[in-house]
């Protein structure tokens, strides 16, 4: 049973990564980016097309641009409405869009890129090199958001404009800005799930609102406002889905994220005491 | 080449027609035939291998076939039965196809059936789910099928997977209709042929470690596994997870996996996997799919597996059906003399055979088993 | 009082359009599928507008509830062999009974959170659909479910579409126009402020939910006896997106609004070029159409007719604007 849950704390290290966006936006803007999935998508495609070291700046940089052209929608929507739901609708036209772009260039072929070739054993363990490095890195980027967040200027910014958005324009903190910033961030954080999965098991074109969706999940089991949290919630659903798939069907397995969701949501944990009055 | 020089002499045959009289002319008029292909979503895997096989094919042989002008009109079903229904009422009563090529999924094909028994016109479709050409569909006269069914070739697997000396078995099977119905075929397979399975899963198209799932198989002490998937990432991540685990047996693979997209990315992972294939145009082509690699090729474009071998039979059957046809082309006449078509000339291995009474054209001679060598699929000694 | 100020204007509009649409398309029989697809999808649509726009519910599930319908009717035609008709009142009932239960539970999140709780459901009941073998056909489907009877699938059944969507812009119209309605207004700017005007808003919420589950099952029963097959694709979370889509894409604020957004979407759908860059240019145009206009069609078009009314004499534009107000906007609170 350890083996399960050791490989669930692998795959669960890259559902935080994807969860990690969604908490970061959802802090500052109230909303979601749709189109996490799709920047690893993207970043995968172009990571795969371009050999080398190179392919990996490349397929970041294109993550980070697709989440450059959600911020200019972001943008563009706010002027006119202050309607989150349109800014999460719109993020999901984008995941379609790019979604259908990486179709016509690269075509149904899937995406992998493989640079271990020898697994490292560990008294009956055997693991892949990328699992651990996947690990490491997630733990890190979780360390560095969550410092950000607390102990920076930019981090305060971003909790004022998620507390109180008036009250920060009129201190004089650039809350759009803020808020695009997240958006970018996500980008990167998506880009780098969408390689570190490029690495381990390879993905196709089908796989943009897939990702969104485990990284909602993640995000949203133990409260959307910490880094931290993320990561427990990431590494949470990956073990729950590898023993799943050890001990019960393969129908149960997939039923996992979204049942997860679906009993975090029911029992209030997300925005209780948010909506108890008129404003939101 | 046979086949060019049977179209340029019905060219020449009808210029000469149409020397002699308008009156002649008007018995050979323009048909147009449709395809509904599934060119977006998870199916566009192998549908649009096979729009790119048809559109070689339209180029190389141009638009006449027997001396008849021959339009193809194109509907993408987005991986979607209401869409494939859909594409295939507005692709009868629009263009006014007197028959259509596809849709590309079993339930595409159960969703239009009743369209195309209503508006009287045969569905080609190139699906292997077995339903489809299920006598108790009360459409089951207007669809044919295009592509040996899901379980054509199987029992030949399975028999050689045992006769290596395999007795616990463990599949795994993508969860769809052709992954459920392989897992539960084998099943029946396994009382007669005398192997037992130690574990069946099912895994979603998207997933991303399949670790767990091989686990369970190396704790259930599985000699052989067997693959019955379709989504080459998924086969690719499966074998992946496989070396991690360092599970060291035998594996094999149904014919969803006989794709390009497979072995690129298995890479060296997929050296010795055993893969029951649909033809092999891929690789190691028969002189007859020699013909279909060349046509493929002098067009620009690079077969990729049996989505193209597929398109490449439906292309054949109405070429053979339009030549057979003696009076007016309507979707009766082309359902009625498919029903006659048995031998008739493809780029396939395996003969292509309809009959009343069966609508499945293309049966275990149409698939071989194959091993992979050298990034390639060879096809094993018969 | 004038038709434009009748308090079942929308029904009339429906009922218009309703009429134009039975008697044009069955002129070319390509229309007469697309329309009846329309119908279909927008008695969808509007139940997924009825539940956001009036109960602020944003449910992502309507394709599901859509789909329990259509498995309802399928099982009873082809395992019990019981007429159509006879799975009409089941597949009403079922998804409005889920929906209920659901909603009990869901009334108290923010939108996003009904709108990811509704999304898990509805792949859970996909997933559940694809593994019941015994009761749904698992993968494979249902196939062979028999037509209406006396209706068929031709212009006659166009009708009995095309009635039950005005039947369902009735029913929504005079929810608006009833004390319930307006309950709901005063529920979705300030939820204490109607608990304390007595409104027992979780049942209230509820029963909304329930009546747009109830619409859906009956647009899934439509589907199911046009197509004649059911499969746990034909339906799916794409669908549910789809319907939700086009509510917002009308303009949810109103009672035609999710009506305008199928036949826009729909529209779109048939002249976009297919193939692979489909979803490049759907999701373009998805965006274009929420940057330009926040509160859908229907409401830009409100707004455009507000302003042109404003700049007219004062007396004129006052009984105009008052006439001009069909359901309320949606929040606009910093």
């Amino acid at each position: 049973m350890l083996e399960y849950v050791f490989r669930g704390l692998l795959n669960g290290s890259v559902y935080a990564l994807l969860a990690l966006p969604m908490t970061l936006f959802f802090t500052t803007a109230a909303t979601v980016d749709f189109a996490i999935g799709a920047y690893a998508l993207l970043a995968a495609a172009v990571a795969t097309a371009v050999a080398g070291p190179l392919g990996i700046a490349a397929g970041l940089a294109s993550a980070v641009v697709a989440s450059l052209v959600m911020c200019v929608i972001y943008v563009l929507l706010k002027r006119t409405s202050k309607d989150g739901i349109r800014v999460a609708l719109a993020s999901f036209g984008l995941s379609l869009a790019i979604s259908s772009i990486v179709l016509i260039v690269w075509g149904t072929k899937p995406f992998v890129r493989q640079t271990f070739t020898t697994v490292l054993e560990f008294g009956g363990l055997r693991v892949n090199p990328q699992g651990l490095l996947n690990v490491a890195i997630s733990i890190a980027l979780v360390a560095a958001t969550w410092l950000v967040l607390q102990r920076t200027q930019l981090g305060r910014m971003m909790r004022a404009a998620a507390v109180n958005a008036p009250g920060a324009e009129l201190a004089a903190i650039p809350v759009i800005g803020v808020q695009c910033g997240a958006l970018v961030a996500g980008g990167m954080l998506g880009g780098t799930a969408g390689l570190l999965i490029l690495h381990s098991s390879g993905m196709d074109f089908t796989a943009s609102l897939g990702l969104t969706f485990i990284g909602f999940a993640a995000a949203i089991i133990f409260g959307i406002r910490s880094p931290v949290r993320c990561l427990a919630g990431g590494l949470g659903i990956g073990v729950i889905e590898a023993l799943a798939a050890g001990y019960t069907s393969g129908m149960v397995t997939s039923m996992v994220p979204s049942l997860f969701m679906l009993v975090v949501l029911l029992s209030g944990q997300l925005g209780a005491g948010r909506y108890s009055g008129d404003r939101p | 080449m046979h086949s060019i020089r049977k179209g340029a002499l019905a060219l020449l045959a009808a210029t000469a027609a149409l020397w002699t009289g308008s009156a002649y002319a008007q018995d050979k008029p323009a048909v147009k035939i449709g395809a509904v292909l599934s060119m977006s979503g998870p199916a566009a895997v192998f549908g649009i291998p096979e729009r790119d096989s048809l559109n070689s094919l339209i180029k190389e042989f141009g638009s006449t076939m027997d001396g008849r002008k021959v339009e193809f009109v194109f509907c993408d079903d987005k991986t979607n039965p209401t869409e494939a229904s859909r594409c295939v009422t507005q692709l009868i009563n629009d263009d006014k196809v007197v028959a259509i090529i596809g849709p590309g999924t079993g339930s595409g094909i159960l969703a239009a059936g009743p369209v195309a028994q209503r508006l009287q016109v045969p569905l080609l479709g190139p699906a292997g789910t077995v339903a489809i050409t299920d006598k108790g569909n009360a459409f089951y006269p207007w669809i044919f099928r295009i592509a040996p069914n899901d379980t054509a070739g199987m029992e030949s697997l399975w028999k050689q997977i045992v006769l290596k000396g395999a007795k616990k078995i463990a599949i795994v099977y993508q969860e769809d209709a052709y992954g459920k119905f392989g897992a539960e075929f084998a099943q029946k397979l396994s009382k007669d042929l005398g192997f037992t399975i130690v574990e069946s899963i099912g895994v979603p198209y998207t997933a991303t470690d399949l670790t767990p799932q091989v686990t369970k198989f190396r704790n259930a002490g599985a000699e052989a596994i067997f693959m019955q998937l379709s989504v080459p990432s998924l086969g690719a991540a499966f074998l992946k997870a496989v070396n991690e685990v360092g599970l060291k047996v035998p594996l094999y693979a149904n014919s969803g996996l006989a794709q390009k997209g497979f072995i690129d990315a298995a890479g060296p992972l997929g050296e010795g996997v055993h893969v029951l294939s649909i033809g092999n145009v891929a690789y190691d082509p028969t002189p007859p799919e020699q013909k279909l690699v060349a046509i493929m090729s002098k067009n620009g474009f690079k077969p990729q597996g049996w989505g193209d071998l597929l398109a490449g039979n439906g292309y054949m059957t109405i070429k053979a059906a339009l030549n057979k046809i003696s009076g007016p082309v309507t979707g009766q006449a082309m359902r009625d003399t498919i029903e006659t078509l048995c031998g008739f000339e493809t780029m396939s291995m395996g003969k292509g055979c309809f009959s009343k009474d069966n609508h499945d054209g293309w049966a275990a001679d149409a698939t071989v088993l194959t091993t992979i060598r050298g990034g390639q699929f060879r096809s094993d000694a018969k | 009082m004038t038709w434009r100020t009748s308090r079942r204007r929308n029904t009339w509009i429906m009922l218009a359009v309703a009429v134009v649409a039975c008697v044009v398309a069955p002129l070319k029989p390509v229309w007469l599928d697309t329309v009846v697809l329309t119908g279909i999808l927008a008695l969808i649509s509007l139940s997924a507008g009825l539940s956001f726009g009036q109960a602020g519910i944003l449910s992502m599930a309507q394709g599901a509830f859509a789909a329990i319908g259509a498995y309802a009717t399928a099982v009873c035609t082809t395992r019990l062999g019981l007429p159509a008709w006879a799975g009409l009142p089941l597949a009403i009932a079922l998804p409005a009974v889920l929906a209920w239960v659901l909603a009990r539970m869901v009334t108290r999140m923010p939108e996003l959170a009904t709108a990811l709780a509704t999304l898990a459901l509805a792949t859970l009941l996909e997933i559940v659909a694809r593994n019941w073998d015994a009761v749904t056909g698992g993968y494979v489907g249902i196939a062979g479910i028999a037509p209406v009877e006396g209706f068929g699938v031709g212009w006659r059944f166009n009708i009995l579409v095309w009635t039950f969507v005005v039947l369902a812009v009735l029913v929504y119209e005079n929810l608006m126009n009833s004390a319930h309605g307006r309950a709901l207004n005063i529920v979705r700017h300030d939820r204490t402020r109607a608990m304390a005007d007595g409104i027992a808003v979780a049942p209230l919420l509820s029963a909304m939910l329930a009546t747009s589950g109830a619409m859906a099952g009956a647009g899934g029963w439509l589907y199911a006896h046009y197509i004649t097959y059911m499969s746990p694709q034909s339906l799916d979370t794409v669908a549910s997106i789809s319907a939700l889509l086009m509510a917002v894409v009308g303009g949810v604020g109103y009672i035609l609004g999710p009506v305008v957004g199928t036949f826009l979407l729909s529209l779109l759908g048939k002249l976009l070029p297919a193939q692979e860059a489909q979803g490049l240019f759907y999701g373009g145009a998805l965006i274009v159409i929420l940057v330009m206009a926040p509160e859908g069609l229907l409401g830009w078009i409100h707004r455009r007719l507000e302003r042109k009314a404003a700049r007219e004499p004062a007396a004129v534009a006052t009984t105009a604007t008052e006439a001009e107000h069909p359901a309320r906007t949606l929040e606009t609170a910093p």
